[in-house]
């Protein structure tokens, strides 16, 4: 069973920074919407290495599943 | 004829001006209806009087509010100018020269009394942000639960609250 896991460190003046693993794709962001309301809050988002492997496989799975049909 | 003045410090916070009023060695009393009617004074007094221990022919010099600020009262001509003192090497010094010293303690006592607010402004800061920082935390543990994390809370080295929200799937 994967783990969904998330880092909040809550700054000094109560600023979030969170951080994801274990999620696939944009469904990081969308656990941290549910979790911390973030329309019109957010400063900045970084994607990591790992949102972008599985970006890439789901483009390639994407991809495979056209060539087949 | 020409003539050059120079007008007091306008005593405007009576908290100061009491405290540079004790600096000055003045003693000062405030009236209220329980002293009324122990002081006596041939020109009256009302509560809110801060008594000095200067006297004079009318009795015990005092600062009465006018409007936004303190003025003295006394007798213009000073007789029987007096200091009833249980402080040792207190002498009578005439009244422009006592609101010269007032209005310089008061100067200081104000400075002080800045610092005191701004400390004070300072403290509400950061007992808000101290509250925002605790109600962040607190919103975000239950959110966490409610979406079935389980969250384990440490401190990292900057000794930022650190919250770790985990979940199988």
């Amino acid at each position: 069973m994967p783990e969904q896991k998330i880092t909040l460190t809550i700054d000094d003046d109560g600023a979030i920074t969170a951080k994801t693993s274990g999620f696939k794709g944009e469904s990081c962001l969308e656990a941290l919407d549910e979790l911390l309301n973030l329309e019109g809050v957010v400063s900045n988002v970084k994607k990591t290495d790992e949102y972008h492997q599985q970006q890439t496989q789901q483009t390639n799975r994407v991809q495979s599943l056209k060539g087949k049909s | 004829m020409s003539a050059v003045i120079k007008t007091v410090t306008p005593f405007v916070i009576e908290e100061v001006l009491i405290e540079a009023l004790l600096v000055v060695g003045a003693e000062p009393v405030k009236i209220t209806p329980s002293n009324l009617q122990t002081v006596s004074h041939r020109g009256g007094l009302v509560v809110g009087d801060i008594l000095t221990n200067r006297s004079d022919f009318y009795g015990p010099q005092h600062f009465r509010q006018n409007g936004d600020h303190w003025i003295l009262r006394h007798d213009s001509s000073e007789m029987n100018g007096r200091v009833s003192s249980m402080l040792t090497g207190k002498h009578y010094s005439k009244v422009g020269r006592f609101l010269e010293e007032v209005g310089s303690a008061y100067e200081s006592t104000y400075a002080k009394h800045l610092e005191k607010l701004a400390e004070q402004e300072r403290i509400r800061l950061e007992e808000e942000r101290k509250a925002r920082v605790e109600a962040t935390r607190q919103q975000a543990i239950a959110k966490a639960k409610s979406q079935g994390y389980s969250v384990k809370e440490t401190t990292n080295s900057k000794g930022q609250i650190q919250l770790v929200l985990t979940r199988m799937v």
